[in-house]
């Protein structure tokens, strides 16, 4: 990634008749970057990447491209290519001719021609197949062939609409891997549009989280999953139990508060979550919560409750857990370590928690 | 045989049976009359039985017969090539401008609310000495005499045929425009094509076998026309059925039509096989 900026997004709003689709949506992207717009189905994910793509016109607002406006600048003629969610390869062209269409426009020598098509497949490991039929493909190979014949052109940015959601979950994890090595050695800016946060929290740089038109985050994957700034956010990405707080003290950095179920706790104040009030909405993630049959020792804060739902996920087990003052039931995850269940539906557990596990949500109708 | 309705091959058949009767009754049946006829002679009362390949030989030496198939092969093509570029802007416009397809397609039956020979005799009171056209012309001044250019000749036959024929060229290209998956278009443009090259590249390739199939469904029944021909068509518009025509009614040589009537098909289907593997291939040359 460089300190260039490639994609300037400012102000940019679209609508569909009365309905708002995209709301004052404001993004840069740095040249290298791979950035994903991740949000719930029909939040504007696909017509957010269309405008910058030029498929889409745009009622307000401005979209630069490495320094360029793009108002008048047609799809065509945009420095920008497109993996589409359904790959598009042209069912009359084999693997080769569907990867050299774009290059034809460009006047190269057909030697020339050759070469880049046989290093782009190369690329996504389908060297030698120029011959195959697009309808000979299987799912993984016609994602890959989309794929070679958008990075041929050598894009300054690769947009991708939901490219990895027709595969199997196996396919699809190793073609992850794949495409995040490919973005790094290209050195590419890649939009990637997805509805899968772990697909977004694993490939890239820096997420979106967009809902109803609004983006409403922008951050690292790591700083998404701690410092969410509300609760539509919190609960798109990772599993979360929501409590209330109240504020008993201001320390500045930080707030003194009561938890509910929990008690009295110290915690960091939430930089991404502006609005304030007395009463605060925290948030504690599963995994983060410890259980045992008697009061941890060493937490900042527990809670008493009895096991109401166990859900076994293999790699870790769920344990929902009822208490007193609390209405909805908390859950509390355990590494699945030695291939035990410790506990049983209608068991009495402890709950612990620290400080610094507790996330700040700012007002709770924010 | 209940055995056999149970197996997939076995309902196949009995789904398959009345259709293949029927065609086998009213096809196959007449075909073989046909075939028949054509090794037969005609002595003036009476057919003589006896297999020869007379018929054929004239049918292959005649001049006139080769002059009138070529004619009826180069007419049908002009009404072909016609029909289909015509058609080719409308099927586009339904399929992609508009969202009122139903009603253009039931639009586009109209003329088929009214019978084959009443829209050629139309075309004779516009196209005629006194018709509608020259009338027009007339009355404003544009020119002095009636134009004589306009009817009795191929000419009217392609603009008569091109006119009946258009829905049956329309509707299975708007079929192939249609299937056309849209993201494919956006495809071409992402990766640099204006919309002449998208089409180009992309839509006309993937309508081909639409193309294929109009051509085929006008360029077919064309040859074989003889009420167009005979009704606005005049003496330089006759074609191959005329003379068909005449072999079983005036002149009633059966043998000789029912050879001429195979001579022609065989042309036909020639015809159309080279058509659709040559369109197949150019199709194929687009990338
Ligand atoms: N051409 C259009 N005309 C009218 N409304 C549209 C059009 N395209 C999109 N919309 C509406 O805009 C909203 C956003 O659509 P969009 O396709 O961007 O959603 P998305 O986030 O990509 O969803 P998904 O994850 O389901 O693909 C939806 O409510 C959709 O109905
Ligand atoms: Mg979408």
């Amino acid at each position: 990634m460089t300190d260039q900026n490639i994609i300037e997004i400012s102000g940019v709003e679209k609508r569909f008749g009365t309905f708002t689709a995209v709301k004052d949506l404001n993004l840069t992207l740095k040249e290298g970057e791979f950035f994903s717009l991740l949000g719930p189905s029909g939040c504007g994910k696909t017509t957010a990447l269309r405008m910058i793509a030029g498929f889409q016109d745009h009622d307000a607002g401005s979209i630069r491209i490495a320094g360029q406006d793009m108002a008048h600048i047609p799809a065509n003629k945009r420095p920008a290519n497109m993996v589409f969610q359904s790959y598009a390869i042209f069912p009359h062209l084999n693997v080769g001719d569907n990867v050299a269409f774009g290059l034809r426009k460009l006047g190269l020598s057909k030697a020339d021609m050759k070469t880049r098509v046989a290093e782009a497949l190369e690329m996504v490991e389908l060297g030698g197949l120029q011959a195959r039929k697009a309808d000979e493909l299987s799912g993984g190979q016609r994602q890959r062939v989309a794929l070679a014949r958008a990075l041929v052109m050598r894009p300054k940015v690769l947009l991708l609409d939901e490219p990895l959601s027709a595969l199997d979950k196996n396919l699809r994890e190793a073609m992850q891997l794949e495409m995040r090595r490919l973005q790094q050695k290209l050195g590419i800016t890649f939009v990637m549009v997805t509805h899968d946060q772990y697909e977004a929290m694993t490939m890239s740089d820096r997420i979106g989280v967009m809902f109803a038109g609004k983006l409403e985050q922008v951050d690292r994957p790591e700083v998404l999953y701690a410092r969410p700034c509300n609760r539509r956010v919190a609960s798109f990405i990772g599993g979360m139990n929501f409590l209330d707080a109240r504020v008993t003290g201001d320390n500045g950095a930080t707030v003194d508060v009561n938890l509910q179920g929990f008690g009295p706790l110290t915690i960091d104040v939430n930089p991404n979550a502006p609005a304030r009030s007395p009463d605060l909405l925290a948030g504690i993630r599963p995994e983060q919560l410890e259980i045992g049959a008697q009061r941890p020792e060493g937490y900042d804060a527990c809670l008493q409750g009895t096991v109401s739902d166990i859900a076994f996920y293999g790699e870790s087990v769920h344990y929902y857990v009822r208490a007193a003052g609390v209405e909805q039931p908390i859950s509390a995850a355990v590494p699945n370590y030695f291939h035990t269940v410790d506990h049983k539906r209608g068991d009495q557990v402890w709950l612990g928690v620290q400080n610094a596990s507790v996330i700040d949500l700012g007002a709770r109708d924010a | 045989m209940a055995g056999l309705l149970r197996t997939e091959a076995g309902k196949g058949l009995a789904l398959s049976a009345p259709a293949s009767l029927y065609v086998g009754l009213l096809v196959a049946a007449p075909l073989g009359i046909l075939v028949a006829y054509s090794f037969w002679t005609q002595t003036y009362v009476e057919i003589d039985k006896t297999l020869t390949w007379a018929n054929y030989l004239e049918a292959a030496t005649d001049p006139l017969v080769r002059h009138l198939m070529l004619r009826s092969i180069l007419i049908a093509g002009a009404v072909t090539a016609a029909t289909v570029a015509l058609a080719y802007p409308i099927a586009y416009f339904i399929a992609f401008r508009t969202q009122k397809k139903t009603l253009w397609l039931l639009l586009i039956t109209i003329p088929f609310w009214s019978s084959y020979l009443l829209r050629v005799f139309s075309w004779k009171l516009i196209l005629g000495f006194n018709g509608v056209l020259n009338s027009a012309l007339i009355s404003l001044g544009l020119i002095d005499e009636p134009l004589t250019f306009l009817l009795y000749n191929e000419f009217a036959v392609v603009l008569t045929l091109a006119h009946a024929w258009a829905p049956f060229a329309i509707l299975p290209i708007y079929v192939s425009l249609q299937k056309i998956d849209r993201s494919l278009l956006e495809a071409a443009t992402d990766l640099g094509c204006s919309k002449l090259e998208r089409f180009v590249r992309v839509t006309l390739p993937l309508t081909v076998p639409g193309i294929i199939a109009a051509s085929l469904i006008i360029f077919i029944p064309t040859v074989g026309d003889y009420v167009t021909p005979s009704l606005v068509g005049g003496s330089q518009g006759k074609m191959i059925a005329n003379l068909i025509q005449v072999q079983f009614g005036p002149a009633n040589n059966w043998p000789l039509g029912a050879t001429l009537s195979l001579v022609a098909m065989a042309s036909v289907g020639f015809a159309a096989i080279l058509f659709a593997v040559l369109a197949t291939a150019l199709g194929r040359r687009i990338r």
